[in-house]
């Protein structure tokens, strides 16, 4: 039986911690709680029973989460594009491999529960040190888990800058992520 | 041969890690794909490049904050909720 009195009790706080780091506001992400519960209820007849409540709620969340940065995408405009072209020449030389300083290290890892915590906590760390077109991109493709054409489509960039954004957050996050986790 | 060869199935680390974005949404061509797995076959950078963020894709998908809601953002949801309600 789904009974909304509890729903803050059950999943307040676990909407809530989903939202934070996708969204980096306070605000923005308890706000997006409290309308996740409103829509529920408004949708409430449409829920079937044999899906979970918690499944439910996060797939209404999911969507206010999309929105938030589809929104945000015809705010901003992208006015300022980074510089797109060769603009991942910091990490390459001239024939287009690793320069010597900037080159993957290895990394220790053994996958138990604190170690997987603590290069998820850098993770988000390094994200929120993105640039702003790049964090847009990375939060949908990994947090979000969306895939390229729905991303061109919320943030309305082409494919090919699309591309370029993604390419440059992968090996911006690798090398952050690299270097807070070998300085831990 | 050897400049042949250069030409048509060498690619740069530049490359390789654009194509491993690619890969990831079965975006390559049977060509790229081959390149790709020629390259990391003889790049041990580029390999721990593929695992690394293979290593973080996985776990970007599980981050989650460690605070709760607020305490006026909680007295906040409930006031709407019973507003809804009556």
């Amino acid at each position: 039986m789904v009974d909304p009195t509890k729903w803050l009790e059950l999943y307040g706080d676990l909407l809530f911690q989903y939202t934070l780091p996708r969204v980096n506001d306070r605000e923005i992400a308890e706000d997006m709680v409290q309308e996740t519960f409103l829509s529920a209820l408004k949708g409430l007849a449409g829920f079937k029973e044999e899906a979970s409540e918690k499944n439910w709620l996060f797939a209404i969340l999911k969507n206010k989460i999309i929105d938030h940065y589809r929104k945000r995408a015809t705010e901003d405009h992208f006015t300022s594009m980074p510089d797109l072209q060769n603009a991942q020449d910091e990490w390459f030389n001239e024939e287009g491999n690793w320069t010597f300083d900037r080159m993957p290290r290895d990394w220790q890892f053994s996958d138990n529960q604190v170690e997987r915590k603590e290069i998820q906590k850098i993770i988000d760390w390094c994200k929120d040190h993105l640039k702003s077109v790049q964090q847009q991109v990375f939060t949908l493709k990994y947090m979000e888990d969306l895939d390229s054409i729905e991303i061109c489509k919320v943030l309305n960039i082409s494919s090919s800058n699309y591309w370029v954004i993604i390419h440059r957050a992968r090996l911006q996050m690798r090398e952050c992520v690299e270097k807070h986790w070998l300085n831990k | 041969m050897k400049r042949f060869m250069m030409k048509y199935f060498m690619i740069n680390c530049r490359e390789s890690t654009l194509l491993m974005a690619k890969k990831e949404e079965g975006r390559l061509s049977f060509m790229e794909k081959f390149n790709l797995a020629l390259h990391i076959s003889m790049c041990n950078f580029c390999r721990k490049f593929e695992k690394q963020m293979a290593k973080i894709k996985k776990e970007s998908i599980n981050i989650s904050a460690d605070d709760n809601l607020s305490q006026p953002s909680r007295e906040k949801i409930i006031e709407s909720l019973k507003k809804y309600n009556s």
